[in-house]
């Protein structure tokens, strides 16, 4: 098996002006796949989401406020989880909650975890 | 993941939401209500992004609390400054520091505490400088939590005439800039008397067959009865809101076995009775036995109806003279079309259809009965209580070349087939 790093960007246009209802319904869509992914033993991490704000440091050891990505480019939040190959892995990623709500899942596979456990 | 984290109480960022507008209103006054219902917003999204991975948090109101005074709190201190510049150009300066709105804040929004900012915000939602479909629009939002697109869903009106109606209400409000208060006295009295019907006329338009069956319109039944049982709960009740509670709680026993599994209009002699509510039928009596008052009002002698058809098993089974003698007293007070009309058709099920029918011949010359197609179906069932087939059906058809809805003429279609086997 090998590790994967689902990278959450974008999906939240429009919900400036969501309804509470609608807030928590896509809350619980969001819980509930990270749930079953829990159960089944894919999901080892349902990670976090990340805040918009923060700092980049640069080569230079200069510091700007940003990171400044359109906010569909704007990395959201990340989770942790576990399967056979990439094509297995892109399977899951397309069951998440964010195709449904506009936004894109980057899978990537961590470099050296297969490895280690040969 | 703590799997008793992972859910939420249903409904809980609309009622955390209205709960934290009518708080902060309050502390802040009507004028600020667009700020306040804008940081309020923010607060909740940052709570859905929050807690969507991780889950919910051990206290989740307590989190959201927070968040939203801190946003209004950051938000206020930024026009204090401004404020500050103003009030240094020689300029007045209103209201207490922040830190003290601060604590009274969060006093506020404690949990005993939480209904007396609802109440409050009740009346402002119904109060008398507006008109009733305005009332009822900025109660759904203000006091449910709806948003303008499930008002709209609900109510039947485009977005845009929700929005407006909302904007100019809240506008012509804090222009007034009226106080989130408890009115007191014949004040309280005269202020009940709005806000019992604007809570009546609510759960109509989510109890209203010709609305559609739309799932929001259950919310929204649900919400003027949970608004009600807060008004009941407070010293502001009255006798008659006890009764219009209990009205509502009859009513919304039946609300499931009023539709089929496609949505379809069953009428109440058609129901499965076994499917009623029976719980909610026990608290409408209970509400009903404390509502006692030396003058019934409408609200009592409904609930009173309505528990007539309740409590019983059948149609036939039915205290219809009981019921006459109910909608009599109403007429007393009210000479509504609507009430001789059910008494009518209460009378022919009691047996006298003779009767019914000179007292239905007697409302056909109402002006707002010509269109109205219940009078050809009163016509059709007390027909039909005599066994005359034929003239049930004629009028039966009279009234579905009468019918606009769909579901109008989708029910008078399966009248007439039934009546046609």
């Amino acid at each position: 098996m090998s590790k994967f790093m689902f990278v959450y960007r974008g999906g939240h246009e429009g919900m400036e002006d969501a309804s509470p209802e609608q807030m928590q319904q896509v809350m619980q869509m969001w819980m509930d796949w990270i749930q079953g992914g829990v159960e089944a033993g894919w999901m080892l991490d349902g990670g976090d989401g990340l805040k918009p704000e923060g700092a980049v440091v640069s080569a230079d050891l200069s510091v700007t406020d940003g990171p400044f990505a359109e906010s569909k480019e704007l990395v959201g939040g990340y989770s942790m989880v576990e399967a056979s190959d990439l094509a297995a892995a892109v399977e899951l990623a397309k069951g998440s909650p964010m195709p449904k709500s506009g936004g894109t899942v980057e899978v990537r596979e961590l470099a050296n975890v297969g490895k280690q456990e040969e | 993941m703590n799997p008793s984290t992972n859910q939420l109480v249903e409904h809980f960022f609309r009622h955390e939401s209205a709960n934290l507008v009518a708080v902060l209103t309050r502390a802040f006054g009507m004028r600020r209500i667009d700020l306040v219902e804008d940081m309020v917003q923010v607060a909740m999204l940052e709570a859905m992004h929050a807690w969507k991975q991780r889950g919910v948090p051990e206290n989740p109101a307590a989190w959201i609390h927070r968040a939203a005074k801190n946003r209004i709190l950051d938000a206020l201190r930024r026009e204090k400054t401004y404020e500050k510049a103003v009030a240094l150009s020689g300029q007045s300066m209103a209201g207490q520091s922040i830190d003290d709105q601060e604590s009274i804040v969060d006093r506020w929004l404690e949990d005993e505490r939480l209904p007396d900012s609802l109440l409050r915000m009740i009346f402002v939602c119904c109060h008398p400088s507006l008109e009733r479909k305005t009332q009822i629009a900025l109660t759904l939002k203000t006091l449910c939590g709806f948003g303008i697109s499930e008002i709209a869903r609900g109510l039947l009106l485009p977005g845009e005439t929700v929005k407006k109606r909302i904007q100019r209400a809240k506008t012509s409000l804090a222009t007034a800039n009226v106080r989130l208060e408890l009115p007191q006295g014949d004040e309280l009295t005269r202020r009940l008397d709005v806000v019992h019907d604007v809570l009546y006329l609510m759960f109509n338009e989510g109890y209203s067959t010709s609305h559609g069956t739309e799932p929001i319109r259950d919310d929204i039944c649900e919400e003027a009865a949970r608004l009600c049982h807060l008004l009941c709960e407070s010293p502001c009740s009255s006798p008659a809101t006890k009764a219009l509670l209990a009205l509502l709680l009859f009513h919304a026993a039946r609300l499931d076995a009023r539709t089929d599994e496609d949505g379809a209009v069953i009428l109440l002699e058609d129901q499965d009775r076994s499917t009623w509510d029976r719980r909610l039928i026990g608290a409408a009596q209970s509400w009903l036995a404390k509502s006692r008052a030396d003058q019934p009002t409408t609200f009592h002698l409904e609930a009173a109806i309505a528990m007539q058809h309740c409590i019983s098993p059948s149609v036939e089974a039915t205290d219809w003279g009981t019921i006459v003698r109910l909608y009599s007293r109403l007429l007393e007070r009210h000479e509504s079309p609507i009430y001789a009309l059910n008494r009518a058709i209460a009378v022919g099920q009691a047996g006298e259809t003779r009767e019914a029918m000179s007292q239905l011949e007697s409302l056909r010359g109402r002006d707002v009965m010509k269109n109205y197609l219940l009078l050809d179906c009163a016509f059709a069932r007390i027909h039909e209580l005599e066994g005359n087939t034929e003239e049930a059906t004629d009028c039966y058809l009279v009234a579905l070349s009468k019918a606009v809805a769909p579901h109008e003429k989708e029910l008078l279609q399966r009248k007439l087939r039934k009546l046609a086997d």
